[in-house]
């Protein structure tokens, strides 16, 4: 394992027995899981290349017992990593070995539907998409969608902020969530906003969303609600040059238009997922967009003229316009099932996630070009276009000996490219243990230690899924220590009113 | 008084240090258009950012600007506008209702997180606060976020800083979100309508795929008779509903065709333009009927958000309880109230009508007496305070920057 994580605490170790037995008195039966075989299931998540099996399972169904296990866990200095659907793709949820891992998966019920408010109160282990469909009959869906959101949990969306192809015009996690109820490590359960627009005073659910479970455990949220778009429809277009895509889809956020989605593909993306799919995507051009537009149907209907113009305008090579749902959903079929189309040419990929800003998108596949070259690997690259979001999938062999680690050091140079160009190392799937290591090429020291002076005051002992996100640990006292400068107020050059 | 002007980020050290040092809070202006709302600060050092007022990159075609926290709102909104782009939180001037003279900084934008009409559909200040650059409580220059719009790398402190009135750090240059304007925009206009009636047409205005982007409801108001700003549209104080839709002007046609449709048990509907319809949602997010100039202007007033099917049964009450005027907006999850003039600003029946329904009250508007005797910002449960005075002590442990002006206490 590359990523080194903190060191397993073995006096908690030598007391496994007596801890499991603690936790059984509070979460009795199939709740708490302690043997090899069963906790197979719980040793990775989405970033299948990290296994760690952890020291015990616990699977809560009441908040009161979530308060109770992280309050026995506080008071013995016991190591605790939140968990739900386990689809993370940055090691979020990846366990310690001398770690309780929190699993959230019991907390299963959408606890209230508001049309009026035009909310849903749902507990954290509904999935994305259950949401949706649970208010579909009166036209309502959740808005953020993240490919998972079959089987991810809105708890653990929460934690990560996720995003997906809609996000564009419709904002992440963070912007469609106004509250939960949050255990603290400590065991302290509190609520944070609710049905209004806006909390009181600091926007605490706003840090919470996207801390990746190291402030607290969520067992409610509430979600805004809105109203499906009345149609949708897609363009497929294909350019011979990766730049002429780049700058269509410039173009198009320049002309003020809004997409629902606007994803890219580039050649080895389209190939692969149409030998999977069969979509009918052109196999002769370097790069594909497929750009949604949704709204009442004048609406739409407008904005695909004015869309496919700007193409024109760009030297677009194909371009066909969805005529019906059948059509509109197919085209989205290879973009959907790129993931797996990819997995069907290599044995192994790794997806990576920097954001950039959109005008250095043809610098930033060049760049990815290059480096492919130099590290030997093949990649193929699909973008939320839109936002400037990457998600290059690198292909390489986990069992001819040494390509891991170069597709790992492929990977971590195309994230700080991202930084060089202005952006950032993750744009939805989150930091965990994938990018960790790298936030020292985004982010001082200080910058660092201000982010982790915040996780203090949720979790001064820095027990909940330590080793995620931060590099380097520190402790909390160390943090807010004070380095008071000599007493003078001269400041002879600022000027004095 | 001593103003210390920085020019820098080093300045906003050098003087967050040297405050430390000396044991000397701090309170942080731009303008000081809105340094009325909030409790009296315990200092009389003040650190002035308005000279760091520069636009450092605005780039129309990635919808993102870049600029120096003193940057004054009115030049920047000028500034997008000319390249038909626009915040889409539409931030409010808080100038007519505080008579001020200057309508702010951005850094004060964002500090005090008031955002207008298209909340509801848009997000507010903390949604489209991309990235920061500030200076903390411990004297030290950090940054949070980026400048791109998708972004979950580390915490994000922005959401933090944003509404935070100036109390965890002082920001020296920020990236925010801009978006296009819409092409057209259409207002349907019910009048009439009692509050609970309005509450129910907005509910469901905003429970329709119509997109609505502002629902804004004036009840029928004996102090209304003249408001400038609302022209001939608010007449003998007669109860005025409003619902916009923007976009492409075919579709805002269109969808202001079919909310007329869905409205019809409401009454018929009359439509308002483009200009018109501007100007009105302006006098809503600014909040005119209230302004310090007109006939309520010496009425304290407070600002309530709240679950928005719960705000007439909110406002009604208040109003009655209290003999005061009432304004919805966000389909009734704000509720701005001038309430008559009296020493606690009516506070307890503020804060139980609030409390009632799960939604929280700010006073925005008082004389400095009646800020010394009353919370201004909603008191929160006990778990939740202690929580966020440890937030706070995170950026700032000596509580350096604007002591006092959050919470009500001894004066240091």
């Amino acid at each position: 394992m590359a990523i080194m994580m903190p060191a397993s605490d073995q006096a908690v170790l030598a007391r496994r027995s007596e801890i499991v037995a603690a936790l059984r008195a509070i979460v009795p039966g199939e709740g708490v899981i302690d043997s090899a075989a069963e906790m197979r299931a719980y040793e990775s998540d989405g970033l299948t290349a990290y296994r760690q099996p952890p020291m015990v399972v616990v699977l809560p169904d009441t908040t009161e017992q979530v308060s109770l296990v992280l309050k026995y866990c506080a008071e013995h200095g016991i190591k605790v990593v939140p968990r739900g659907s386990g689809t993370s793709l940055s090691g979020g949820a990846l366990p310690l070995e001398d770690g309780v891992l929190l699993g959230l998966g019991k907390f299963k019920r959408i606890r209230e539907i508001d049309f009026d408010n035009r909310v849903v109160v749902t507990e954290p282990g509904v999935t994305n998409l259950a949401i949706s469909q649970a208010v579909a009959h009166a036209g309502f869906y959740y808005a953020p969608d993240p490919s998972s959101q079959i089987a991810c949990s809105i708890g653990g969306n929460v934690a990560e902020n996720s995003g997906g192809v809609h996000c564009l015009k419709y904002g992440m996690t963070t912007n469609n969530v106004l509250g939960c109820e949050i255990v603290l490590m400590s065991g302290e359960i509190l609520r944070i906003g609710g049905k209004s627009a806006e909390n009181s005073g600091y926007d605490l659910m706003g840090v919470i969303t996207g801390s990746e479970g190291l402030l607290g455990v969520i067992t409610e949220i509430t979600v805004r609600i809105l109203q499906k778009p009345e149609t949708a429809r897609a363009l497929m277009v294909g350019f011979a040059e990766v730049e002429a895509a780049g700058e269509c889809v410039a173009r198009i956020i320049g002309a003020g238009i809004i997409p629902g989605g606007m994803e890219m593909m580039d050649k080895p993306a389209i190939h692969a997922a149409e030998a999977f799919v069969h979509a009918g995507y052109p196999l002769d051009v370097e790069a594909l967009l497929i750009i949604e537009l949704d709204g009442p149907k004048i609406e739409v209907d407008e904005l695909i003229t004015r869309v496919e113009t700007i193409a024109n305008g760009c030297g677009s090579t194909t371009c066909q316009i969805s005529t019906s749902e059948a059509e509109r959903n197919l085209f989205w079929a290879g973009r959907k099932a790129a993931f797996p189309a990819v997995g069907r040419i290599s044995p192994d990929y790794l997806c990576m996630d920097g954001t950039i800003p959109r005008g250095a998108l043809p610098k930033a596949l060049a760049r990815i070009r290059e480096l492919s070259e130099k590290y030997q690997l093949g990649c193929a690259n699909v973008f939320h276009a839109g936002d400037g979001n990457l998600h290059p999938l690198i292909l390489y062999d986990a069992n001819k000996p040494g390509e891991i680690e170069r597709a790992e050091a492929f990977g971590a140079d195309i994230l700080r490219a991202c930084v060089e160009f202005g952006g950032v190392l993750t744009g939805e799937h989150g930091v965990g243990i994938e990018k960790r290591d790298l936030m020292g090429d985004m982010f001082s020291e200080i910058d660092l230690n201000q982010q982790q002076r915040l996780k203090c005051a949720f979790d001064a002992q820095g027990l909940l899924n330590p080793g995620k996100v931060f590099p380097t640990l520190h402790r909390c006292a160390e943090l807010g220590r004070m380095h008071v400068h000599a007493g003078k107020l001269a400041f002879p050059d600022i000027p004095r009113f | 008084m001593d103003t210390l002007k920085v020019r820098d980020a080093k300045d906003v050290e050098e003087v967050v240090r040297a405050a430390i040092a000396n044991e000397q809070p701090l309170e942080i202006i731009g303008h000081g258009s809105k340094r009325s709302i909030g409790h009296a600060m315990a200092t009389n050092a003040v650190l002035d950012v308005s000279a760091l007022n520069a636009v450092t990159s605005y780039e129309p075609n990635e919808l993102i600007v870049t600029l120096q926290a003193g940057a004054p709102l009115a030049d920047v909104l000028s500034l997008i506008d000319a390249k038909n782009q626009q915040f889409a939180f539409e931030p409010m001037n808080t100038a007519p209702l505080l008579g001020t003279s200057v309508s702010g900084t951005i850094g004060g934008m964002i500090a005090a997180g008031l955002a207008g009409p298209r909340r509801i559909r848009a997000g507010g200040a903390r949604d489209h606060l991309l990235g920061a650059h500030a200076v903390s409580g411990f004297g030290d220059s950090f940054k949070t976020g980026g400048k791109v719009v998708k972004n979950v790398t580390g915490y994000d402190l922005c959401k933090l800083l944003a509404g935070s009135w100036g109390t965890l750090s002082v920001m020296t240059e920020v990236t925010l979100k801009v978006m296009p304007k819409p092409e057209a925009e259409r207002t349907l206009l019910l009048r009439g309508l009692d509050d609970a009636a309005a509450n129910k047409a907005m509910t469901a205005a905003l429970g329709s795929p119509f997109d609505v982007s502002g629902a804004a409801h004036l009840p029928k108001s004996a102090f209304r008779a003249k408001t400038e700003g609302l022209g001939d549209i608010v007449s003998q104080g007669e109860a005025l509903t409003m619902l916009r839709l923007e976009g492409i002007t075919a579709s805002a046609a269109h969808r202001a065709a079919s909310l007329r449709e869905l409205l019809a048990p409401f009454g018929t509907p009359a439509l308002i333009e483009d200009a018109a319809s501007a100007a009105l949602w302006a006098a809503i997010r600014d909040v005119l009927p209230f302004a310090s100039g007109g006939a309520l202007g010496a009425w304290p007033v407070w600002r309530i958000v709240c679950p928005p099917a719960s705000g007439a049964a909110l406002g009604t009450q208040l109003a009655h309880e209290t003999g005061g005027d009432v304004i919805y907006d966000w389909g009734g999850g704000l509720i701005w109230a001038a309430l008559p003039p009296k020493s606690d600003a009516h506070a307890p029946s503020v804060r139980r009508c609030a409390d009632a329904v799960g939604g929280h009250a700010t006073l925005i508007r008082a004389a400095e007496e009646v800020r010394r005797d009353v919370d201004v910002f909603h008191p929160q449960a006990p778990g939740v305070a202690a929580l966020s005075e440890r937030v706070r002590a995170s950026f700032d442990p000596k509580s350096v920057l604007n002591r006092g002006r959050l919470t009500r206490g001894p004066a240091a």
